[in-house]
């Protein structure tokens, strides 16, 4: 841990506050009603499975939960060739389910909830996920992340992730649902060791409508910033706003797309080579859509995506999510689904 | 009658369209919208250039000279040179940056001497920086006297210049149609000195996947008039 959650290290450029400026105060000391509140209520996780629970820890990385719609904070370390979570911590409308061992590598891999079932105008979500040295994380959603109408505020998430020396992290959510007259902004920030690994992915696809038309949401901003070592090395920042006209019409660079995939890779054994190889692989399995992968200082890669369908877009994603595990851990295909 | 601002000339150098950057070889992502026949004539071309304004040069460029512009300390003026390094995940478009940044610094250098380039190009020099052709602009501008409005103007203008020149050639259009794009991107360039002015931190780098997908494209497209 380098930085604030918000704060630090992007902020420090000219003109200005932070990406996306709230109203989370300082470090806050443990104790009050808000952290009470919030430990009574996380001995429910305490009771499905992870060993070493701290419910009572401090809140200061987080700040104070009550400023969050929903918090999330978890630890992974390694112990005895295992993956496991050292402390986890949630509040509000975020919860965690116990975790899976997928196969005997030892990557654990952990599911996010919002038992909410949808973000809401105004809330403002926190996840906070440390994986030391050495430890393997896969972290996914049980469902869908759905933006439903925030017709004041917008709906955000933040999330700080940090991976220590040879470190490894799998982040694949489900899809991002937008409805009509949704607007979502998405920061994470990942602050990596040289010798991490990182797999990010990411599906944007607007809302149906009861009568099968697709919604038009007002604005999604996805914002990435990855830096290793202390080094900014990708900012990925991506603005989708269908059909608006200003500032950035997404109409014409969108074309007559609705969704939209993105996957970044950052892992000193990405080179050219594998990205003309991952472009061979996911090419033909969307034809009629678009396809732009590159080779990104780090190294890294990044893939961008427009389609038709989230179908396409996840079996894209996964055929090089699967490439990648076997080639690099020997892995199986991932199938999240058979638990 | 009042003598021209003393920057007035070392400006139009600067954002002369025949300056020696490599802007003629660097399409930006154009080519590849070209290939696939959305880019292929007059308008076509003009809606492409509007795009590319309010997304690529009012969130990145311009955004960046206004940051460098208001900057006070050589740490925020290397922090918006990483910022805007990292944001272009299309490799050729890095690429463009670091390799146009390199020559802008040593022209500006030439044309107007003053520390602050000569700091900027050792830390390209030293690999702190990575370089790019809107920062050095933007020292240039800011040492010679020349107001925000009007630095972003011209180097927005001087852009689209290039940009129309390469079109001019690669479509091809004619010179008058090319004019008549030039004359229409006035009322774009102006809008988009006005929106960099309002946007925050958040808004730079800020852009669109479509534009994003044709500037990686680029990389696979056998027959290229163009590096970028």
């Amino acid at each position: 841990m380098t930085t604030a959650v918000a704060g630090g290290a992007a902020d420090a450029a000219a003109g200005g506050g932070p990406a996306f400026p709230r109203s989370l105060p300082g470090q806050s000391a443990a104790g009050g009603p808000g952290l009470l509140d919030a430990s009574s209520r996380n001995t429910g996780s305490a009771t499905q499975g992870t060993a070493q629970i701290h419910t009572n820890r401090a809140v200061g990385r987080l700040g104070t939960p009550s400023a969050w719609a929903g918090t999330l904070s978890l630890d992974i370390d390694r112990r005895a060739g295992r993956s496991i979570a050292l402390k986890q911590f949630h509040d509000g409308a975020l919860r965690i389910l116990r975790p899976h061992y997928l196969d005997d590598s030892g990557q654990v891999c952990y599911v996010v909830i919002n038992p909410g079932g949808a973000y809401l105008g105004g809330d403002k979500y926190l996840i906070e996920v440390a994986v030391a040295d050495g430890a393997e994380l896969l972290l996914t959603t049980q469902s869908a992340t759905k933006i439903y109408r925030t017709p004041n505020d917008r709906a955000e998430q933040h999330m700080h992730l940090s991976l220590g020396a040879g470190a490894r992290l799998e982040l694949l959510p489900d899809p991002l649902i937008a409805y009509r007259e949704a607007s979502y902004g998405q920061v994470t920030q990942v602050e990596m060791d040289s010798t991490a690994s990182l797999v990010m992915a990411e599906v944007v696809t607007p809302g149906w409508s009861p009568n099968g038309e697709l919604f038009r949401y007002d604005e999604v901003r996805l914002r990435n910033e990855i830096s290793i070592g202390g080094r900014l090395t990708v900012l990925d920042n991506l603005l989708i706003r269908p059909g608006s006209g200003s500032p950035v019409d997404s109409s014409a660079f969108m074309r007559e797309y609705t969704h939209l995939g993105s996957l970044i890779v950052v892992d000193a054994r990405v080179d050219q080579a594998l990205v003309d190889e991952l472009h061979t692989l996911m090419a033909p399995l969307d034809p009629a859509g678009q396809l732009g992968i590159t080779l990104l200082d780090g190294p890294g890669l990044a893939v961008r995506a427009l389609s038709n369908s989230t179908e396409t877009l996840n079996e894209m994603i996964a055929a090089t999510v699967d490439l990648l595990r076997g080639r690099w851990y020997s892995q199986k295909p991932l199938n999240l689904r058979k638990y | 009658m009042a003598p021209a601002p003393s920057y007035l000339l070392p400006l139009l150098q600067l954002s002369d369209s025949a300056l020696p950057t490599g802007a003629f070889s660097h399409s930006l992502g154009m080519e590849s919208h070209l290939h696939e026949g959305i880019v292929h004539d007059e308008d076509s071309f003009a809606n492409w250039l509007t795009q590319f304004i309010r997304i690529q040069l009012v969130h990145s460029d311009g955004l960046a000279i206004r940051f460098v512009y208001d900057g006070e300390t050589q740490a925020q003026l290397f922090r918006v040179d990483r910022e805007l390094h990292a944001a272009a995940l299309p490799r050729e478009i890095r690429e463009a940056g670091v390799k146009m940044g390199a020559r802008m610094l040593h022209i500006a250098g030439s044309i107007f001497p003053c520390t602050e380039l000569e700091d900027y190009a050792a830390a390209v020099g030293a690999g702190e920086c990575a370089g790019h052709p809107a920062l050095a602009f933007a020292i240039a501008g800011k040492n010679l006297g020349v107001p925000l409005e009007e630095l972003l103007t011209t180097y927005l203008f001087s852009t689209v210049t290039s940009l129309t020149q390469n079109a001019i050639r690669g479509i091809p259009l004619g010179q008058n149609a090319g004019q008549r794009v030039l004359v229409a991107a006035h009322r774009e360039v102006r809008d988009g000195v006005v929106r960099i002015q309002t946007l925050g931190r958040e808004d730079f780098g800020v852009t669109a996947p479509g534009l994003e997908i044709a500037q990686m494209q680029h990389e696979r497209q056998r027959a290229r008039m163009f590096m970028s």
